[in-house]
């Protein structure tokens, strides 16, 4: 199985340096909008002295931590694999004895991560340059909490994905369902504004949905901004939505994958 | 356990395809209701192939041969019917049939455009879990039938189709499958590359043992390659038998071509049917049953003015197109 993996990120991994031109586009639409959000919350903060308690320089620190675990955890399965589904190119790789969205696409979005990392490293090195957060705050501790919860959330994110992507074998509009999802996304990860500013009953519901996983949770380890009794809720939730999101991925694959009907030749 | 490697039984698809008439008021009553129709694709289709037999698969367009080839290989579920392949049912995926069994479609590709087909088969070497050394001969033996050599380094997007479609059968016998369906693996392709690729299954038969099953368009893939024909129409079983059997029972004809001196103005229904030959517009064709040549041609010999008389059988395309016909 390691082989497998091996030469799947070989072939993949040269697949997406094919088309590094392509990846330069998609670093710019994923850093567009959390520079945004960046931009009006730092000036609302700064002519109001603070929204909520949240200052300018908060805000900064927020954002900046954000777009490197949005960097982590995203993918971009509905992307590179929707369209398979839609005009059969599927059917190469379901003939083959590995599972195509486990295998094939989980390494290819690796890939994708990892050279997408390359163009953003540089990029996040001069923003930090031209806002100049204050990083006192965080602690070894929180970041090597982060790293077991960016993976959760990584993986969380990719199972979640690669359901709703399946809803493909159904119907031809998946992208319109994937839109809705992003938009509860951006809502609940905290990347529109961070979940502390959002109202209560808002909040209430954001810390039992996966979303949190994604940006808002390691963003606040790394920051050092949660209680230890904030920590292992966080966590809990994350491992009963790692089993939730197993259980609906193969719910809608296994059901999915008996609709396909391999078009075209 | 049956003998057989693949055995079909009634084996049904039928498709819901969503219908709806053109203009903005039927798009609109669409998405509220949507109407359905049934296609049935393939329909109660039944046959047996027995090891190491290689058999043609023939029928019109939307006939349902591709159909049929994906459900056998695993890609679609039937709506009737089941299927047993080397004793698996095929749509279960089980990896143990997946690593006995192929399947080239030549209008799909299985190997990445964007990097040499070298790296492909290294991939496929390690889903299929094919040992170093036996790789190494399987692909010794393949680079001889089909010269892969010179092709392994360019990205596949830079080869042509024919050196395409070498790699891509190649490809997806590197794992020495079992059983092996053919979807039209030699469309596109010159007369020399079908040659060839006709030419490395036989082989690739005789000294694998393997099962093959094959749709093409091209008659000449089909009676170079396969003594027995299995012909589906509509989705349903037409013929299922040898090929020579199958002229003597479809069309048991002689065509007979005669050039006249004057050849608008002879009636020449009284000696058989009259058919049209496309290939062949200076003579004219008639149709007459084996049995009765010997008699018709003697008679027109003796009362019409032929420059040119010529006595042949029936294309095995224009036998497989009366086959459909009925």
């Amino acid at each position: 199985m390691l082989n497998i993996f091996k030469r799947l990120w070989q072939v993949n991994w040269a697949e997406q340096w094919q088309y590094r031109a392509n990846l330069i586009m998609y670093l710019l639409y994923w850093l567009v909008s959390p520079i945004i959000y960046l931009a009006v919350w730092t000036s609302i903060a700064n002519s109001k002295g603070s929204v909520n308690g949240f200052t300018a320089g908060d805000f900064v620190n927020y954002y900046l931590v954000l777009l490197v675990a949005d960097q982590l955890t995203s993918n971009i399965v509905i992307h590179n694999f929707a369209y398979k589904i839609q005009d059969g190119a599927l059917s190469s790789e379901l003939i083959r004895p590995i599972h195509p969205m486990l295998t094939n696409t989980l390494v290819n979005n690796l890939a994708f991560k990892a050279l997408i990392l390359i163009g953003f490293t540089p990029v996040w090195l001069i923003l930090t340059l031209i806002f100049k957060p204050d990083f006192s705050g965080v602690t070894w501790q929180g970041v090597l909490l982060a790293i077991p919860a960016m993976l959760l959330g990584f993986i969380v994110g990719f199972l979640l994905s690669a359901a709703i992507t399946s809803v493909a074998f159904w119907t031809t509009r998946v992208y319109s369902i994937h839109e809705f999802y992003y938009a509860l996304i951006l809502l609940f990860s905290g990347q529109f504004v961070p979940l502390t500013l959002m109202p209560k009953l808002v909040q209430d519901i954001a810390q039992f949905l996966p979303f949190q996983l994604f940006m808002y949770y390691p963003v606040q380890l790394i920051l050092g901004k949660l209680t230890t009794p904030q920590i292992i809720q966080g966590f809990v939730v994350g491992f009963v939505w790692l089993g939730l999101s197993i259980l609906f991925f193969n719910f809608v694959w296994s059901r999915g994958v008996k609709k396909y009907s391999a078009v075209g030749a | 356990m049956s003998p057989d490697t693949i055995l079909v039984d009634q084996l049904s698809k039928t498709y819901q395809v969503p219908e709806r008439e053109g203009g903005f008021g039927a798009a609109v009553r669409s998405f509220f209701k949507r109407k359905y129709k049934d296609v049935k694709a393939v329909e109660r289709v039944s046959f047996r192939i027995e090891p190491g037999e290689v058999v043609g698969f023939l029928g019109p367009n939307g006939a349902g041969k591709t159909t049929t080839l994906k459900m056998l290989s695993g890609l679609l579920h039937p709506t009737g019917g089941r299927a047993s392949v080397l004793g698996f049912t095929p749509w279960e995926r089980k990896p143990e049939y997946l690593r006995a069994m192929t399947l080239v479609m030549g209008q799909r590709n299985r190997l990445s455009w964007d990097i040499p087909a070298a790296d492909s088969f290294l991939l496929n070497q390690a889903i299929y879990r094919i040992p170093d050394d036996e790789y190494k001969k399987t692909y010794k033996e393949l680079n001889e039938l089909l010269e892969l050599e010179p092709l392994m380094k360019k990205p596949v997007r830079n080869l042509s189709l024919g050196e395409r479609m070498k790699c891509e059968i190649a490809a997806g016998l590197l794992h020495r499958p079992k059983v092996l369906f053919l979807d039209e693996p030699t469309i596109g392709l010159d007369i020399t590359g079908q040659a060839r690729i006709r030419e490395f299954l036989r082989e690739y038969n005789r000294l694998t043992g393997a099962t093959i099953l094959l749709t093409s368009h091209y008659m000449a893939d089909v009676t170079a390659l396969c003594e027995r024909v299995i012909i589906i129409d509509h989705g349903q079983l037409k013929y299922d038998g040898g090929l020579t059997d199958l002229s003597r029972k479809i069309a048991p004809f002689k065509l007979i071509g005669v050039m006249l001196a004057d050849a608008a103005t002879h009636d020449l229904s009284r000696y058989g049917t009259e058919v049209q030959n496309e290939e062949d517009t200076g003579k004219r064709y008639i149709q007459v049953r084996a049995e009765d040549v010997t008699r018709a041609t003697s008679e027109m010999l003796s009362t019409l003015p032929i420059h040119d008389i010529t006595i042949a059988d029936p294309s095995i395309e224009s036998v497989i197109e009366q086959a459909f016909n009925q």
